[in-house]
């Protein structure tokens, strides 16, 4: 409100006469006072979402035998290890962490490079061509939408064991790869692009894929990006499918490694525990924070059918 | 949608099979990978836990469902699954709205508090279950440990079977508005500064203003999210498999937990369909409820 102001000096406000004074006066406490609200309560919401993690973090740079000792009687020595230690993080990497977020990266990148091609194929089918059964295929796409995938997990899950694809790769990627999200985002963005390059294309005697390849893709940067860090993030912070399909240390991704540590509920194993989550959270946290207006979009991008 | 002048007769034939060629990877998988369990599920609740693992499939009707009725464990999944529903997501809905007014101010600094309302959006439920379950703790807990500093009584939380609920409540609340606040904020930004405006030289207040243009304009925000929210939910599995098993005393298993459990630990995967089955159709009729609902007023 103090904008609507900005060109008052005080010599005109001690010249107007008493009763607008007082009301000025009145109207920036007011404005103070609203700040000092929003303020106060944009902090209380930032301070419930930071200490939880502050006191995982903190804790999993800590000793088995200190991580809760700081608790009770709780102490400011909770959010910063007074003894820091490594030794969390040793023992998660020598029972197998590394080979985790080894086949966690596999399958979060054969995913999303499997989704864009297959996706942007289907989304350039129905931004630029008119074929008969259009419609209808575009709504299969669309419907998909509406059931959940865990609800379905358990057909699903007989299905991929009737392909023998029980702790394998082809089981933890293909299924994903049907992502109706990313083709209805590519088709979105496809049809936005000028028909005029596609045409000039054609005429030079471009086939259909070397245009997608060579003219149409190129310009698609912000969809791409987008559409990856949706898939990816959805693959590496993927559970329930991965811990029915691959229990096999082989194939253990990085959510079923956690799950692991988190099922004894053993007070020994907290620090632990910590140590895996925090790793966890490490890569999506590092991909949101600089990528931030893109991944809001992916975020968003869930949301388009609405 | 594309129309064309002139066109070579070589070319018309050459379209007409390129979108499909086009289409054929992305609506194969689509078919093997989303529709195909569904209809295999319907088909699977009315057989006979054999099913394709050990090839020994039977017919058998509605006995699948028959048995869960008779149980107690269903009805208290049944409960719990509509109770959690009903609490958790005009919560998290209305919370969100609340947060997406608050982070969508001009302040000074609003940038920052809004990258830091984002860090729970990128975390994994299985990361929210673990580290917010061991803060829940009733030992050991941060959160009980805070209570015990300003001298309140610490509380059983997830061990208890009147508090272990509404703690799955809390935690799965933390994770979700700051997700949902995103598609508010968005919302928010949507409408036009002109509006405002407009209603200010007319004399409106802020009171009015927010009745009378942003609530109306959130519509279709508020209804995606509501809609969204109740699906996602339903099947809500890693915390109550992480945490609490369904305990303490069936107070906090759900339809996706109960059927995950017949299913995975007791192999008996026709009366898992016949969970998820129950699940889907739920699901379905509340989507028609909540859209009828929320149905444009024109």
């Amino acid at each position: 409100m103090d904008h609507l102001f900005p060109e008052r000096s005080a010599e005109s406000i001690a010249m107007s006469p008493q009763p607008a004074r007082a009301a000025w006066s009145l109207r920036r406490a007011a404005v103070i006072l609203r700040a000092t609200v929003l303020y106060g309560l944009l902090a209380v919401v930032a301070v419930i979402i930071v200490v939880p993690l502050w006191w995982v973090v903190a804790s999993s740079f800590t000793t088995p035998e200190t991580v809760w000792s700081n608790v009770l009687p709780f102490s400011w020595r909770a959010f910063w290890p007074q003894t820091f230690s490594l030794n969390a993080y040793r023992a998660i990497f020598a029972e197998g962490m590394g080979r985790a977020i080894w086949n966690t990266l596999v399958v979060s990148v054969a995913t999303v490079a499997l989704t864009l091609i297959a996706s942007a194929m289907a989304g350039f089918a129905f931004a630029r061509f008119a074929f008969p059964g259009k419609q209808l295929l575009f709504w299969v796409v669309l419907l998909s939408f509406i059931v959940p995938g865990d609800i379905t997990i358990i057909p699903s899950y007989i299905l991929v064991n009737n392909f023998g694809w029980l702790n394998s790769w082809q089981g933890l990627i293909i299924p994903a790869v049907a992502n109706s999200v990313v083709i209805f985002l590519f088709q979105q963005f496809f049809a936005e692009i000028p028909e005029a390059l596609v045409d000039a294309a054609r005429v030079d005697g471009a086939s259909w894929l070397r245009i997608l390849l060579q003219i149409i893709l190129p310009l698609s940067r912000p969809v791409v990006v987008t559409a990856s860090i949706l898939i990816f993030l959805s693959q590496w912070n993927n559970y329930f499918w991965p811990t029915l399909i691959a229990p096999d240390p082989d194939f253990r991704v990085i959510q079923v490694a956690i799950a692991q540590l988190g099922h004894s509920q053993q007070l020994t194993l907290w620090d632990k525990i910590f140590a895996g989550s925090t790793i966890a959270a490490l890569i999506p946290i590092l991909l949101t924070v600089p990528l931030q207006r893109y991944y809001v979009r992916s975020v968003m991008s869930a949301g388009i059918q609405g | 949608m594309v129309h064309r002048t002139q066109v070579s007769p070589q070319r018309v034939r050459r379209t007409q099979v390129t979108p499909y060629l086009f289409l054929l990877p992305a609506l194969v998988l689509l078919i093997i990978f989303r529709y195909i369990p569904i209809i295999s599920g319907l088909r699977e609740s009315f057989y006979s836990n054999g099913l394709s693992l050990n090839g020994g499939q039977q017919f058998v009707g509605l006995a699948n469902f028959a048995r869960l009725f008779r149980e107690e464990v269903f009805a208290r999944a049944l409960t719990n699954t509509v109770l959690f529903s009903i609490v958790v997501n005009p919560l998290q809905t209305g919370l969100a709205l609340l947060l997406g007014l608050l982070a969508n101010q001009k302040l000074r600094g609003i940038a920052t508090f809004r990258t830091i309302y984002l860090i729970p959006v990128a975390l994994s439920m299985t990361v929210t279950a673990l580290s917010l379950g061991l803060a829940f703790d009733r030992n050991y807990g941060m959160v009980n440990g805070l209570l015990a500093t300003l001298g309140l009584p610490q509380q059983p939380f997830l061990g208890s079977p009147n508090q272990a609920l509404w703690t799955i409540v809390a935690i799965v609340t933390w994770v979700g508005v700051p997700y949902w606040t995103i598609f508010f904020l968005a919302g928010l930004q949507n409408i036009s500064a002109q509006l405002y405006e407009a209603a200010q030289i007319d004399g409106a207040t802020k009171l009015q203003c927010f009745w009378h243009i942003t609530l109306p304009l959130l519509r279709r925000t508020t209804a995606f999210v509501l809609i969204t929210d109740t699906i996602i939910n339903f099947s809500l599995f890693a915390p109550i498999q992480l945490l609490t098993r369904g305990g303490p005393e069936l107070s906090t298993t759900m339809v996706m937990y109960e059927a995950y459990r017949r299913g995975f630990v007791y192999g008996d995967l026709g009366v898992a369909a016949a969970l998820a089955t129950c699940l889907l159709l739920v699901v379905l009729a509340i989507v028609m409820l909540q859209l009828f609902l929320l149905r444009p007023k024109d």
